[in-house]
């Protein structure tokens, strides 16, 4: 569960930032997320939609505990961001489209790595990554350093090591950005997946296809605030333009 | 604490996996201390050797033949004297290099050595070129033999000993022990290469762990891990620091090995230098070293991690080579002594400090204040270090 209440945050804009957004900038700051409430139930997908810059990222890292709200609140798996930071990245996986892996490392040690600082087990973590090699068929690679592997093979270390200590929340940043066809196929199975388990998932895209793909809820960002926050369902229930992609464009500019 | 050593151990092990962060630890202090060193030491050896081996055509000039000088100049090795060059020309022949030296007495010379007189024996030379200084040495021999020869014989007429023209006679005898002398010699190159080293030994790790984790892209995966960002701070420090620290050690023991297979230092000079450096000494040498390191460690990982890639660290940091050298120099300069003002000034301490271990003449008061120092100055770094690393626009940027 993840539940979003009254969320704000603010940057201080550095001189090269202010030629890039200064639409948005009021003074020397510049506020990325405005006001945004919304909840992520558990066994649920809920997509976070928005064009570029619209604060997608920024919400999702104040979820994940790497930047602090500048006004509100945010509880993952019932603990609060900003006071329970510790026991939220516990409980927490985290996987974007820029993901990078230790090159130098093997899979195996990069589990190992992941899993300890988790603090898991020893004999539960050997069980946990001997379960997810095998189903993602990492087995016959996992003594090769990561950086000889192809990108197929990194993204499956990558989906490793966000699961490895079997969080209850997800969080996908475009997790399919830059990935090809069958690589992306492979992420989104493993957001069903989450799906099945009862995990609560949260997963930002600006790609229409995802949305219809994947989607239990929506919320739609943009400049900052939400525009649309139900289900997926009342979403297509309420369209007025004839595709997707149209509605989207006629909710940001009516906007 | 057990996440610390997580980090710490995994940090070490793809530290130690990078093959540049390996030649830069181990053989680039090889290659550095390996060139300086047989550079320097041909080099000077050569320009000698050329000196002593070249053939000095050397002009005379005097009204009247002075065969005895000749003679002298003769029994030099490698001497010739020329004739053909007019006195007219003199400065001339020695400016384009007809002839090495021009030797010019006055008209009346031997009347005037006769009445008791004094004479200005003039010697033309091109002291531009550095083999003719060296060289000069030889000429200078043959004219102090000359002078000798005519005031032994001025002290013959007057029946008077040598000793009458030399009422005393200096013997300088140096108290200094030859463990205080290499300290003054060594001391000041020593602390050259492992205050270097310690700093180039530290600077690739840091980049790699800080901005290197940024432009691959793990550093998000890291901040989303359970570990605080102090334990992921300090864990990437204590392998930046052992790094540096390794470096420097490398470098020591390259510079022994290196001395030892070098056929130009005698083996008598090589076991005296160990014979002077003591345990004791190497010991608190090391002991300065691990709070330099965690120093630079704390600086260059700072830098580190608000560069946004790996290029941008390293423009950052290239600069900083220069700003640590040049303690290190001035530590080199003489007359600069280790007190208590000049034991607060980070690295120029360590410098002056060396020279002073090795010698055997640390007071143990200063000694101290260079501990404090260091130690403070890592302290801070550390702290400072930490809170940058804290600060969501200094980690982020670029992210």
């Amino acid at each position: 569960m993840i539940v979003v209440e009254n969320l704000s945050k603010s940057f201080r804009l550095s001189k090269e930032h202010k030629k890039e957004k200064a639409t948005l900038a009021r003074g020397n700051r510049v506020e990325a997320v405005s006001d945004v409430s919304f909840t992520c139930k558990p066994g649920r997908i809920f997509s976070l939609l928005g064009p570029n810059g619209a604060g997608k990222t920024t919400i999702l890292r104040m979820i994940a505990t790497m930047l602090r709200p500048s006004a509100g609140h945010i509880s993952v798996a019932g603990y609060d961001t900003t006071k329970e930071a510790g026991q939220v990245r516990r409980h927490i996986g985290f996987l974007t489209g820029a993901t990078g892996l230790y090159e130098r490392l093997t899979p195996a040690e990069m589990i190992d790595y992941f899993g300890r600082l988790n603090g898991m087990e020893p004999a539960l973590l050997e069980k946990r990554k001997g379960d997810l090699f095998h189903l993602l068929g990492i087995d016959e690679f996992a003594g090769r350093r990561i950086g000889k592997l192809s990108s197929g093979m990194k993204q499956k270390v990558s989906i490793a090591r966000t699961m490895i200590h079997d969080p209850q929340v997800v969080v996908f940043d475009e997790p399919t950005v830059g990935l090809d066809v069958i690589t992306a196929k492979s992420i989104h199975q493993l957001i069903r997946q989450c799906r099945t388990d009862g995990k609560t998932v949260i997963f930002s895209t600006h790609i229409m296809g995802e949305v219809s793909l994947l989607s239990d809820d929506l919320a739609i960002l943009h400049r900052s605030r939400l525009l649309y926050n139900d289900t997926y369902e009342n979403f297509i229930k309420g369209m007025k333009a004839k595709s997707l992609e149209d509605e989207f464009i006629r909710r940001v500019e009516e906007a | 604490m057990k996440i610390l050593a997580i980090i710490f151990k995994k940090e070490l092990k793809d530290m130690l996996r990078d093959r540049r962060t390996l030649f830069f630890m181990i053989v680039m202090p090889f290659l550095v201390i390996f060139l300086i060193f047989n550079l320097s030491m041909r080099l000077g050896q050569d320009m000698e050797k050329r000196a002593q081996e070249k053939e000095l055509k050397v002009a005379v000039f005097a009204s009247a033949p002075l065969p005895s000088f000749i003679q002298l100049l003769q029994t030099m090795e490698r001497v010739k004297i020329d004739t053909a060059v007019p006195q007219s020309e003199i400065t001339q022949a020695v400016n384009d290099g007809r002839v090495d030296f021009a030797i010019a007495f006055p008209g009346d010379f031997l009347e005037s050595v006769d009445s008791e007189g004094t004479n200005d024996v003039q010697v033309y030379y091109k002291a531009s070129t550095s083999e003719n200084e060296q060289a000069l040495d030889r000429v200078r021999k043959v004219l102090e033999a000359y002078k000798k020869q005519m005031l032994d014989r001025r002290l013959q007429k007057k029946n008077l000993a040598a000793a009458f023209v030399e009422p005393l006679k200096v013997v300088e005898r140096d108290v200094s022990s030859v463990r205080e002398k290499i300290g003054q010699r060594l001391g000041g190159m020593f602390p050259y290469f492992f205050v270097l080293f310690c700093f180039l030994g530290a600077m690739y790790p840091a980049i790699d762990l800080a901005a290197g984790e940024k432009e691959r892209g793990t550093m998000e995966t890291l901040l989303v891990s359970p570990a605080t960002r102090i334990q992921i701070v300090i864990g990437k420090f204590l392998v930046v620091t052992a790094s540096g620290i390794f470096t420097a050690l490398a470098s020591v023991v390259w510079l022994y090995l290196v001395f030892r297979q070098s056929k130009t230092v005698p083996p008598e000079v090589l076991s005296g230098i160990l014979k002077v450096i003591e345990w004791k000494s190497l010991l608190l040498l090391f002991s300065m070293i691990i709070p330099l390191c965690a120093f630079f460690a704390a600086i260059l990982l700072s830098a580190s991690v608000f560069a946004k890639s790996f290029k941008e660290a390293q423009s950052i940091i290239t600069p900083l080579n220069f700003i640590v050298l040049v303690p290190i120099l001035i530590g080199i300069f003489p007359g600069i002594k280790l007190n208590a003002v000049t034991a607060l000034i980070p690295i120029l301490n360590i410098s002056l400090a060396t020279k002073e271990i090795i010698a055997g003449t640390i007071s143990p008061w200063v000694m101290a204040e260079v501990y404090l120092v260091l130690f403070s100055l890592a302290v801070m770094g550390l702290i400072f270090c930490t809170r940058w690393f804290n600060r969501e626009e200094i980690i982020f940027r670029g992210v």
